[in-house]
């Protein structure tokens, strides 16, 4: 499966972007997994109307492209980042790659609460009419204590936590793969419906 | 008059809510000030920006200090705060404690009916998070739907019922901003019972001094003090009246580093670092400042045995030192180095106030010729020493004299 991960921090050193890059390493045998890191993309300004920048062109290619997306959330007061939330915007306006896009929400943080709240806000964001994401409701992957969890080379040292993981990403896996079938199942009853009125 | 910022909650070129709150500071003005922000001009939040592209985080940080009161306005952007919004909420979250109990109120607008009602909650909930914990205004919610029917052309909001609620609850947030301007504090830490020192004396080996003794010495000297303690928090400064550099207590206990406009850090840093690796002991500053020549002192303080104890920065405004001596103050007294001659010279002035300023401001420099090299009384090396001063600050690196300048006029323009 192509999954488009999205790490949802602009700071060099994310567990959040740690965490994305390991998923792709542990899957690279059966899914074709591309991190996007999105610390080029700059803040969302509706005064772009008309001429986004090229970086948005290559996001919209790079989230269309991919049957399921996985978007790791840091929280930053309660709430998911500037950084994040900038780019859902960007898609969300002129390109809605988005859009009946199946989606997992993980979150890594270095507190006990491991982004809980952020990923709820996150979940709300994603489901607004502008985005109509397909958000992925189960199996809430919490990372608390991430800078003991994840070593130097951005290997997972708690075993339990990559079984957690592992269940998180094959169930999630098969929900896109049903939410795909009948995203294009309504396309199809819908061009039939169009013909027939031809 | 209550000072209020308001800041429009995007960064888009035409914005409703920037049009609430022009009304709004326009609307209110009797009971407020209110300064319209616009966080189109911060950097987009990142924990690597580097701290010379944070001069604009800065002079927000600065105005949210120094106001009564915030007002976030914010629109909706699927189904929350715009990222540019948030961005700003994050700077002023960072390692920094501005909006740590600061008295703060959201409103809104938006195109559709929802006027926007989740992101206002969003709002709220970030700002209540421990890192913002704001006092924010319960209740009194302003959501103002419909924006292209509610508003003027000239930009009033002309619909009754919602310019009824608007006034009503902005009277409700500055009557809450009271509320907690006026917990004395004292009263609040009575029932601990904390001690408190009155009627005490410093006793120094050269004699006792009262508290207020001390508080009155250093308001009256023609010199204002900062002190920079040995953890570089800004821990104390003289309440001297028309300082040089006005300072706010609001910045007391914060890390030096946050007091200064980001481009004048390194050159702080650096003095203070070397005064605490005991390379230098001062460093001297001659600048223009408020249209007057002023004299800045770096001195490094320390402990009888030469431990570090902090940084004071000594700052007069000395146009009227110069004045004496470019009046020939001390002409006489350059052939007779006694004693005695002083006598003449305070003769020979006839205002006797005048004359005991003088011998003060003398027996002042003597002292600091005790514990500087760098500072003299002698005219002649008195050009050597404006040299000195010079070098001093190109060893810094020559970006100091400018940022040192731009602190006197950052200083000015915001006060």
């Amino acid at each position: 499966m192509k999954i488009a991960a999205i790490a949802g921090s602009n700071a060099n050193h994310s567990y959040n972007r740690m965490l994305l890059e390991f998923i792709a390493d542990q899957y690279q045998d059966t899914d074709e997994v591309d991190v996007i890191d999105i610390r080029k993309v700059p803040m969302f300004n509706e005064n772009y109307k008309g001429k986004a920048p090229e970086i948005i062109a290559d996001l919209d290619q790079r989230v269309n492209a991919a049957d399921a997306v996985i978007i790791a959330s840091p929280e930053y007061n309660h709430s998911i980042t500037s950084a994040l939330k900038s780019v859902v915007e960007w898609m969300s306006y002129e390109v809605h790659p988005l859009e009946n896009k199946p989606v997992m929400i993980v979150g890594a943080s270095t507190h006990e609460q491991g982004s809980s709240r952020s990923q709820v806000q996150l979940r709300d964001i994603l489901i607004s009419p502008g985005v109509n994401a397909q958000v992925y409701q189960g199996n809430e992957f919490f990372m608390s204590d991430a800078a003991n969890v994840i070593d130097e080379d951005g290997k997972i040292n708690d075993e339990m936590t990559v079984k957690f993981l592992d269940k998180c990403i094959d169930d999630f896996k098969v929900y896109a793969r049903a939410i795909n079938k009948m995203v294009a199942d309504q396309a199809a009853a819908e061009d039939q419906k169009e013909a027939a009125k031809d | 008059m209550m000072k209020i910022l308001a800041l429009v909650g995007t960064n888009a070129n035409f914005s409703y809510n920037r049009l609430l709150l022009k009304f709004m500071k326009k609307h209110f003005k009797q009971m407020a000030e209110i300064e319209l922000y616009e966080i189109s001009k911060l950097p987009p939040f990142g924990v690597d920006v580097p701290l010379e592209e944070q001069t604009e985080v800065w002079k927000l940080k600065q105005k949210v200090k120094a106001a009564d009161g915030v007002i976030f306005s914010t629109p909706e952007y699927d189904h929350g705060i715009p990222a540019a919004l948030k961005s700003a909420v994050e700077w002023l979250s960072y390692h920094t404690k501005v909006l740590d109990r600061k008295p703060v109120m959201v409103v809104g607008v938006s195109y559709g009916r929802q006027a926007s009602a989740r992101s206002q909650v969003q709002m709220r909930q970030i700002l209540i998070s421990p890192d913002c914990n704001t006092n924010l205004l319960p209740g009194n919610e302003v959501l103002i739907g419909g924006a292209t029917h509610v508003f003027s052309e000239d930009g009033r909001l002309i619909d009754p019922a919602m310019r009824d609620n608007l006034e009503k609850c902005f009277t409700n947030f500055i009557e809450y901003i009271q509320v907690f301007q006026h917990v004395d504090e004292e009263e609040v830490t009575m029932p601990i019972k904390q001690p408190s020192i009155s009627d005490a004396y410093i006793k120094f080996p050269t004699g006792r001094l009262s508290l207020k003794e001390v508080q009155q010495i250093f308001s009256t000297i023609p010199f204002e003090i900062d002190l920079i303690d040995s953890s570089d928090n800004f821990s104390w400064f003289s309440d001297k009246p028309n300082r040089e550099h006005v300072r706010d207590v609001a910045s007391l206990n914060e890390p030096v580093t946050e007091c200064h406009p980001p481009k004048a850090v390194p050159g702080v840093m650096s003095i203070i670092n070397s005064f605490r690796d005991g390379k230098r002991d001062v460093v001297t500053r001659p600048l223009w400042m408020h249209g007057h020549r002023s004299l800045i002192q770096y001195y490094a303080l320390r402990d009888v045995d030469g431990h570090y104890l902090g940084t004071i920065e000594f700052t007069g405004n000395v146009e009227y030192i110069l004045n004496l001596f470019e009046n020939g103050a001390w002409d006489k007294g350059a052939d007779a180095s006694t004693g005695a001659s002083k006598h003449e010279d305070s003769a020979d002035t006839t205002a006797t106030p005048v004359a005991e300023t003088a011998d003060a401001s003398t027996g002042a420099s003597e002292s600091n010729n005790e514990g500087a090299d760098e500072m003299t009384t002698d005219p002649d090396v008195a050009t050597d020493d404006g040299a000195d001063a010079s070098t001093g600050a190109s060893e810094s690196g020559s970006v100091d004299a400018d940022d040192e300048a731009a602190d006197a006029t950052t200083g000015a323009s915001e006060n």
